[in-house]
């Protein structure tokens, strides 16, 4: 192999790693949320099955967005355990009044407007084509949001080249054309965008 | 080992070529340009609960109710209201991009004299000094609203002139002032489409934007769209396969600049072949004379004319100002009859117009609600309230007037509305800067005139005394069965449209002395009096160049 060979080389696998590896590293930073929700222990203690217990509809058939600490303080107006979340979560915000600033991992702009209704009752997704399983997770994940963008990393997806993609994974705007070629269901630019 | 500048090179061809089978560059590329949707001086709408009110579009004359999406308060997204009786959850293109308008580049955001930058003190103490040198002039283009009341009784308490800028349908509509006793101003006039079994459209873009956006394309596609024998016939009369012509039950092809001879060839017609009732007055035209000037045949008319009465109602529809248009609505009997020329509401004043000649006016002060376009015929001195700069205009002042939803308004019937209507549109985001609407800087140099939230308070009181019509919001209720006049009010304010009950008799007391002499031609050089945005939402903008749904503004010719 010539001299010119190895050091193209080298140049390759260094571009190669450094875009794979070290990329997607410095363009994510990890913030962590407020409070440690476990959907799963929330599951099995509390009996909670459906998410629209709490990520209800309102009348109108919009996503009624995040349950506000009133509905936390159904069972947690006062400490339940004796873990440090359990004092953040009743000390910090139930008492104090101040709803929880989670970070919302599938937080589009505010100029798409997605109707959780029409896709959860008459096309009957399930939240998680969408979501992933996060219901079942027992543990909090990781909030990465994109340093340039300011979009948490959920709405690009987790893989870097968008090719090996678990169900549910990606919420860009190309997702919802994908899924909407597959399904035959053709929506003008102001059925989102209105 | 010695590294050379060939291994550099080298090096980076190879971390080049690397580089392309990385996501950096294409990641870099998406988030790049999202990133540059969000610079810091582009406004972002707070994060917040996600809500959605109801309002109107204040934008032209029709009023249409739409839901607003808001989004920390502030709105984001616009929908039509399918619960509403007259849009029927319809809206124009423009319609659907308006909230995008407080933060268009081209709005105005502070008092501008002759394109230098000034001042609201300086602007109310100028026009303050030109009511007492010399009389002065307002022109309003929603005549009926409680701004209106402001501005009328402001001018005529400096003894000037109040005009009103009409929109292009209500402007069709005059002819019948004169046709009809007592008089009934065009303003309290509309069309009973709904009642109507043929339509005969001279040059009216019925499936192109013509009043209530939903109206008239939601009958037609309930009684005509696709069906061979429909149940609402629609002749289209136009020089040009227009997007009407095209959908039209029929299309008659006619020489431009012959519409009139072709109304006045139909009545000789009707008349002589006894199709109607009516036995005159007729135009000097024959009808050979209508076929020359029409370039259709004789045959053609008279099989036209036929067709017409053969399933009646039938309503001619002018598509601006022509007395032969209506002459012959008067021929088929269509005036004051149902499905026809109705009238709307009770007989309110006739306005003097807003094109007529201003001679001696001191200064002119100019209503947001007038087209940015109209430019009034004088060399008075212009005060001039709008949201936005459109460009290019003779104003000296120029003077920011509320945005959307910046200002609580009422909502009158919409110029071709066969029901009286009465819709309240509450303020639903504060404004950003400085900005008064024509009523309040008028109120504000003389503190005695009513403000325009009591004129709408007493109106909503009046509404209720009166026990009728029908309040459409979140329920449909009889007013009769409300409460009272602050349940009314309360629900009015959460922008539910009132609607005045049928009247009981559609009959008008109608004459015509003669058949009208024939009006001149149009110059495309006049103020059409036709409703145009001063500037168009990046949506709308779009919309209307990429698929031609309207012509822009700056292409409008007449």
């Amino acid at each position: 192999m010539s001299r010119n060979s190895l050091v193209f080389g080298f140049g390759l696998a260094v571009a190669l790693l450094a875009g794979w590896v070290a990329f997607p590293r410095a363009l994510y930073s990890k913030r962590p949320q407020p409070v440690e929700f476990l959907h799963k222990t929330h599951a099995e203690k509390s009996g909670i099955t459906d998410c629209a217990q709490c990520h209800a509809f309102r009348d109108d058939g919009e996503f009624a967005g995040l349950p506000a600490n009133d509905t936390c303080a159904g069972c947690h107006s006062d400490h339940i355990g004796t873990t440090a979340t359990e004092a953040t979560l009743v000390d910090h915000y139930i008492k104090s009044g101040q709803e929880t600033p989670w970070l919302v991992y599938s937080r589009q702009p505010a100029n798409v407007w997605f109707s959780h209704a029409i896709h959860v009752r008459r096309a009957g997704l399930a939240c998680a084509d969408c979501h992933g399983s996060y219901g079942d997770s027992d543990q909090v994940r990781v909030y990465e949001v994109n340093r340039i963008s300011g979009y948490s990393r959920d709405i690009w997806g987790h893989s870097m080249s968008r090719l090996d993609r678990a169900a549910g994974d990606g919420m860009k705007m190309s997702d919802c054309e994908d899924c909407h070629r597959r399904r035959g269901i053709e929506v003008g630019c102001l059925g989102c965008h209105q | 080992m010695k590294v050379t500048r060939r291994d550099l090179f080298v090096w980076g061809a190879g971390a080049a070529a690397g580089m392309v089978f990385s996501p950096v560059p294409w990641k870099l590329l998406d988030d790049v340009s999202i990133w540059t949707q969000n610079w810091p001086w582009i406004p972002q709408p707070p994060h917040g609960p996600i809500e959605v009110k109801q309002s109107f579009c204040t934008l032209c004359p029709q009023g249409c109710a739409m839901k607003v999406k808001m989004a920390g308060g502030c709105p984001v997204g616009v929908a039509g209201v399918s619960g509403n009786p007259v849009t029927r959850g319809a809206l124009c293109p423009l319609a659907f991009g308006v909230h995008q308008l407080n933060w268009h580049p081209q709005r105005l955001r502070a008092v501008r004299h002759k394109r230098v930058s000034s001042s609201w003190s300086e602007a109310r103490a100028a026009f303050a000094k030109a009511c007492g040198e010399g009389p002065i002039v307002i022109v309003d283009g929603r005549p009926g609203s409680a701004a209106s009341s402001v501005l009328a009784s402001f001018a005529e308490e400096q003894k000037g002139s109040y005009r009103v800028a009409l929109s292009l349908e209500t402007r069709a509509l005059l002819p019948y002032e004169a046709m009809v006793s007592p008089v009934i101003p065009a303003s309290a006039l509309g069309y009973d489409l709904e009642r109507a079994q043929t339509i005969v459209s001279f040059g009216a873009p019925l499936l192109d934007g013509w009043g209530i956006p939903g109206r008239f394309t939601r009958l037609w596609s309930e009684r005509a769209a696709g069906m061979s024998e429909p149940q609402l016939r629609l002749i289209q009369i136009e020089d040009s396969l227009s997007r009407t012509a095209t959908r039209a039950w029929r299309w008659v092809a006619i020489r431009p600049g012959s519409k009139n001879a072709l109304a006045a060839g139909l009545a000789r017609v009707l008349v002589e072949e006894h199709l109607v009732s009516a036995r005159g007055p007729l135009s000097a035209l024959t009808v050979s004379d209508a076929a020359l000037q029409t370039n259709l045949s004789e045959s053609a008319i008279r099989d036209l004319a036929r067709t017409m009465v053969a399933k009646p109602p039938v309503l001619a529809i002018a598509g601006d100002e022509r007395p032969e248009i209506a002459a012959l609505n008067f021929i088929l009997g269509s005036v004051g009859s149902p499905g026809g020329i109705v009238r709307r509401s009770k007989p309110t004043e006739k306005y003097e117009l807003a094109n007529a000649a201003i001679p001696n006016a001191r200064a002119v002060l100019i209503d947001a609600s007038v087209p940015w376009d109209y430019a009034p015929p004088t060399d008075a001195e212009i005060f001039r309230f709008a949201a936005w700069d459109g460009g290019s205009n003779r104003a000296d002042w120029l003077l920011p007037a509320p945005g959307f939803l910046e200002e609580f308004t009422d909502v009158n019937s919409a110029p071709t509305s066969a029901v009286e209507t009465y819709g309240v549109a509450p303020q639903l985001t504060k404004p950003m800067f400085e900005i008064h609407s024509a009523a309040q800087f008028l109120s504000a140099i003389d503190s005695s005139f009513t403000n325009p939230e009591t004129i709408i308070h007493q109106r909503c009181a009046d509404l209720f005394r009166e026990r009728a019509g029908t309040v459409y919001g979140q329920e449909i209720m009889p007013v009769a069965e409300l409460d009272s006049a602050q349940k009314f009010e309360a629900e009015l304010s959460k922008a539910a449209l009132w609607v005045a009950d049928a009247p009981k008799s559609a009959s008008l007391l109608c004459e015509l002395k003669e058949w009208p002499s024939t009006s001149p031609a149009e110059s495309p050089r006049n103020w059409s009096a036709a409703w145009a945005a001063a500037v168009l939402p990046p949506l709308a903008t779009k919309l209307y160049r990429e698929s031609s749904l309207r012509e822009a503004p700056d292409r409008r010719t007449a």
